[in-house]
């Protein structure tokens, strides 16, 4: 039995490190106390474990832990000769917690623990599993089968942490990644009742770790993508780790969270995007324009799909909002001062980047402003002032510690297909028809490059977004940009 | 003490259409003299003006004969044939019933007699407003007529023009309308599109636009219609400013759409009234050129007071059928009536009828005193209580008659209906509400700004002052604003009820100088404040009114005075505790003030324009 358990450990330990590479992303998740390690550490000396290397192990542990909480100074020296060359070059990392993050690339789900030489073949069979999906669909009922036929095949459930993690890598694949059942599915796999601690001493230390940190993973992965854990996920957890262990934690963690963090979002994005462009426009602009009365107006449809290429440059979508007040303020401008059009901005929604334009003044030089002046005779019924020589006492006043940046005026929102200057004009004569006194006012166009940063990132995604113009407006030909839009 | 010598009335009975007595009301130039001081706006500086509102006015004995002669046959006829359940049905009045209205001289009752109208006093017209309520369609027919269609040619309009349009309005040949309100124009007179012009001969003002929900639109063939027209300033510059004309529908372009299906008073004519280049001559305008807001303001203030005697009218009937049913109704072998909940609810209705009818009383004895008093607080006050005390006892009223108050076979639900609009026309009870707070504000704001100003600026006298009066106030010293003891107006009675007033009215008048001091002229922002302000005052107003009238009754030895001392300690006694809370939650820090709270659900709700809670129901994922 202690072999066995001693060798749970170094499995527990060997995984750790290569899982040290991604940063031990899950420790600082769920947080566990410098106090706890240290009990682990003190029971684990003095549960008198009669080799010296059993010492080390506990050592190790607890060191290796330490270093991702930042203590890698205090304790690099200690682990140097120690008998696990992995850790070392991480050392000078400790103080990252989260490395994961700078790789891009890598899935939210940690790894699985890097397989010695030797284990490589025993993943192969379980990849086999998910290829033998017949004539290559991928959805539920194959991501099912092929579980269902790794549960029937290995009766004693032999590699199930291996095929656990690799399933976790494959849902995407099969669009199962927000199904409660499938993760469920997933828990069921484990074997119930043997990884259960059976006293206090098994509670206290890391029992089975590498199965535990599987369960994680697996809790990781719905947090991740936004599924709330159930009643049947804990009544699995209970049955298969117990109470007392770390996925019952997380789980314990999870529904105190997500029901904190769920709806945090006070202007909630849909869950599915809409596929098409002008669907998507008309979303994002809803979504950035806060008065509810504003109207979308479509002002170009890009040409039918059956067409022979979709994103015709000569007809790309021009979709735009305005609001009732944002019309009223275009009326009142004055002619004489030119207008902007500028962008394109990014806005992202979920993982997609769209891009807008504004409509927008400059702040008026506050000696022109006018001071709104109430009427003599406003309102029939009650005085709209009233005739005395004090105001507010500063007792009252709650302005004082308020800082207003004020900007200019915005008068629209458009989302196009192309960000040159041609189409955005188009959007400008669009809005003449319901602004008539557009046509007397100058319209500059100031566009810049959209940010290589948010090309470079959505260029992943089916729909790329259309590149920026090419020539850029600069300041010395502004004249010739200004259009009387009458042109 | 003075009470009759207040009524300077001859009472030369003049013949009008049939054997009709009409009261000659000594008819007033306007604005002969200042306005006296009022009464309403005294309380806000802690002041009751006794003389004001004590003894309750009354009218003599051969006036109230007269008028109870002239009230017998307008009540048989209310009662006797006019059938309010037809009207109701069919959506209009029939022409017999108006013949006989206008031969009853109800067409003219504020007319003055020289124009051929009965020329009644405010009272007297409160008084028969109490009948014609009785059926609300014809009362809201009446009163566009009379007390804001033709009201504007007898405040504003020339010996000419009375001359002209008068006798024919006073005998119902004409009606008139009151034409205001605009599709984007409420109470926001800089929003009237209406616009007449002036045409090239100068004769001739050519009028354009359209009216809605007009009373009487469709009837009338004069209408008082308010429109916008440029006008040359002082100082050269042309504005463009709010006119009133008076238009007949003779002068060709007008049209009128078909009758407005509404939820209440179905019998009144309610419709859309355009303009179109209707040629209306120079000699029709009202009062002054761009003097129209003015002249809008003066109608539509000296038309609310008549409201309170008119719902009273309403109730006593009401009470009447209701109390009827109750005394017969038998469940579990009692009589309805014998249920304490029940009781509660007769209790309820009989206080607000006899506050409601003290408050429309006394308001119109203070108007019918010389010098044109300027009683537009008061009148307002009248409004917004009657209205709402008419909501919530009608509604009682239906809860004790179960059932049948919700079928259409009984008149209950009718009346339900028709009180609806009270809260609502001639100027909705928000806004007077802020009108009555403001006024009142203002006056006092006037006044204490001597005091506000060295306070502010640190004058120790002034602020020692302040502080010893404040801890004088704190140690709950006794109000007394001499109202009773020996020769008090309030009788020993109702003693109690008086020291309530004095010490309400006192730390009103501490409350309004701490707003004043705390908001000064921001206070038109604070709507939440105005309104309780304006609902305190609503308060101490009817105490008074109950007061007053109660000590009369028992001076003079009226039948059951008893009952209305009742009454009026009970109303004093709620008001009372309504008002000290109230009071509290002007407070700024006081834990009843839930203002910070109310603005915010509020905003959120009104951001997302919905509801925003979550169903019940609902789960995070």
């Amino acid at each position: 039995m202690r072999l066995l358990r001693l060798r749970e450990v170094k499995a527990f330990f060997q995984g750790h490190a290569a899982s040290h590479q991604l940063g031990w992303n899950w420790i600082p998740r769920l947080s566990l106390s410098p106090k706890g390690l240290k009990i682990l550490a003190a029971s684990l000396s003095c549960c008198g474990c009669p080799t010296g290397k059993g010492m080390s192990w506990a050592q190790a542990i607890l060191l290796a832990r330490g270093l991702s909480r930042g203590w890698g100074g205090i304790c690099s020296t200690a682990l140097t000769g120690a008998p696990f060359s992995q850790v070392t070059p991480q050392a000078p990392r400790g103080l990252h917690c989260s490395t994961a993050a700078h790789n891009p690339d890598s899935p939210l789900v940690p790894r699985p623990p890097e397989p010695q030489r030797g284990l490589v073949k025993a993943l192969a069979p379980h990849e086999e599993l998910f290829r033998q999906a017949p004539d290559g669909v991928r959805d539920k009922a194959s991501f099912v089968q092929a579980v269902q036929n790794f549960t029937q095949y290995n009766v004693h459930k032999r590699g199930h942490v291996d095929f656990i993690y690799l399933a976790l890598r494959k849902m995407r694949e099969y669009g199962v990644e927000r199904d409660l059942a499938i993760y469920n599915l997933l828990l069921d796999i484990f074997p119930k009742e043997v990884f259960r601690p059976r006293n206090i001493f098994h509670s206290i230390f890391l029992h089975y770790p590498r199965q535990q940190e599987c369960g994680i993973a697996v809790l990781e992965q719905m947090e991740n993508h936004g599924v709330m854990p159930n009643k049947e996920t804990e009544f699995l957890l209970t049955q298969i780790f117990g109470r007392k262990s770390y996925p019952m934690l997380k789980f314990v963690r999870m529904k105190l969270w997500f029901t904190r963090f769920k709806n945090i979002n006070p202007f909630p994005v849909p869950r599915d995007l809409p596929q098409d462009p002008v669907d998507l426009a008309r979303l994002a602009l809803r979504h950035m324009e806060p008065d509810l009365s504003a109207r979308v107006t479509v002002y170009q449809m890009p040409l039918s799909k059956d067409s022979t290429d979709a994103t015709d440059p000569t007809e790309p979508h021009i979709v735009g909002i305005q609001s009732p007040d944002q019309q009223a303020a275009l009326a009142h401008h004055d002619p004489a001062r030119p207008i902007f059009v500028e962008g394109p901005f990014s806005l992202w929604l979920r993982d997609k980047c769209v891009y807008y334009h504004i409509l927008r003044a400059d702040l008026l030089p506050p000696e022109e402003r006018e001071v709104e002046e109430i009427p003599e005779e406003w309102n029939l019924y009650y005085p709209m002032q009233l005739d005395l020589a004090y105001g507010r006492s500063s007792w009252d006043d709650y302005e004082f510690n308020i800082d207003e940046v004020e900007e200019g005026p915005v008068f629209a929102i458009c989302m196009a297909g192309a960000h040159d200057q041609a189409t955005l004009a188009k959007w400008i004569q669009g809005l003449q028809e319901t602004n008539p006194t557009l046509a007397r006012i100058p319209v500059v166009f100031r566009l810049s490059a959209s940010s290589g940063e948010l090309l470079a990132s959505s260029s992943g995604l089916e729909e790329t977004p259309l590149t920026p113009p090419e020539g850029r407006e600069e300041e010395e030909n502004n004249q010739q940009r200004q259009q009387q839009s009458q042109s | 003490m003075s009470g009759c010598g207040l009524f300077l009335r001859s009472a030369a009975a003049a013949r009008l259409g049939r054997a009709l007595v009409a009261f000659t009301a000594s008819r007033r130039p306007l604005r002969t003299s200042p306005p006296s001081q009022a009464f309403a706006k005294e309380l806000f500086l802690g002041k009751i003006e006794k003389k004001e509102v004590f003894p309750f006015p009354e009218v003599s004995q051969d006036e109230l004969n007269e008028i109870n002669q002239f009230v017998g046959p307008v009540e048989k006829f209310f009662t006797e044939e006019v059938d309010s359940q037809k009207i109701d049905r069919e959506g209009k009045i029939p022409n017999e019933t108006l013949e006989k209205l206008k031969s009853l001289g109800l067409f003219g009752m504020q007319v003055p007699e020289e124009y051929g109208g009965l020329g009644l006093s405010n009272t007297m017209y409160a008084r028969l407003g109490e009948i014609i309520s009785l059926d609300c369609s014809i009362a809201v027919t009446l009163a566009a007529h009379q007390a804001i269609g033709l009201k504007g040619i007898i405040l504003a309009g020339s010996e000419e023009q009375k001359a002209r349009y008068l006798p024919k309005l006073a005998s119902g040949e004409h009606v008139a309308a009151f034409c205001l309100t605009e599709p984007a124009s409420g109470s926001d007179a800089a929003s009237i599109r209406t616009r007449a012009t002036l045409s090239e001969d100068k004769k001739h003002y050519v009028l354009n636009g359209s009216k809605v929900w007009i009373t009487n639109g469709g009837l009338a063939s004069v209408f008082t219609v308010f429109a916008k027209t440029e006008v040359v300033d002082s100082n050269g510059s042309v504005k463009d400013k709010v006119t009133a004309f008076i238009v007949e529908r003779d002068f060709g372009g007008i049209t009128s759409g078909k009758p407005e299906d509404k939820l209440g008073i179905r019998g009144s004519n309610t419709c859309e009234v355009h303009f179109e280049n209707t040629r209306v001559p120079v000699e029709n305008v009202l009062g002054e050129v761009g003097g129209g807001f003015k002249v809008a303001m003066n109608i539509l203030n000296s038309g609310r007071f008549s409201m309170g005697s008119a719902v009273a009218g309403m109730l006593k009937k009401l009470i009447e059928m209701t109390a009827e049913y109750a005394c017969t109704r038998k469940q579990f072998n009692r009589n309805l009536s014998e249920f304490g909940l029940i009781q509660e609810k007769f209790a309820l209705m009989a206080q607000k009828a006899y506050v409601m009818e003290s408050m429309a009383y006394l308001t119109a004895g203070m108007l019918d005193q010389p010098g044109f008093p300027d009683c537009s607080i008061e009148a307002a006050m009248v409004k917004v209580f009657s209205s709402e005390a008419a909501w919530q006892c009608v509604s009682e009223a239906l809860q004790v008659l179960g059932g049948s108050g919700y079928m259409r076979d009984y008149p209950y639900e009718r009346i339900l209906r028709d009180s609806r609009i009270l809260l609502i026309f001639e100027g909705t009870n928000e806004i007077l509400r802020m009108y009555i707070a403001l006024t009142g504000l203002q006056h006092a704001g006037r006044i204490l700004t001597a005091r506000v100003k060295q306070l502010k600026q640190g004058n120790v006298t002034t602020i020692m002052e302040t502080v010893s009066q404040r801890v004088r106030d704190s140690l709950g010293r006794t109000v007394d604003l001499g109202l009773t003891g020996k020769l008090g107006a309030v009788h020993p009675s109702m003693e109690d009820s008086a020291h309530k007033l004095e010490q309400n009215v006192h730390y009103f008048s501490r409350t309004v100088e701490t707003l004043l001091l705390r908001f000064g002229k921001t206070i038109v922002e604070e709507q939440l404040v105005l309104k309780r302000v304006a609902n305190i005052l609503i308060n101490l107003y009817g105490m008074t009114a109950v007061l007053s009238r109660a000590s009369r009754s028992i001076r003079v030895g009226l039948q059951n005075h008893d009952h209305e001392v009742l009454l009026a300690n009970i109303f004093c006694t709620e008001a009372y505790y309504q008002n000290l809370f109230a009071l509290s939650q002007l407070d700024k820090y006081s834990p009843e003030n839930l203002d910070e709270l109310i603005k915010k659900v509020s905003q959120q709700v009104l951001e997302k324009r919905a509801y925003v809670c979550a169903h019940p129901l609902d789960w995070t994922s």
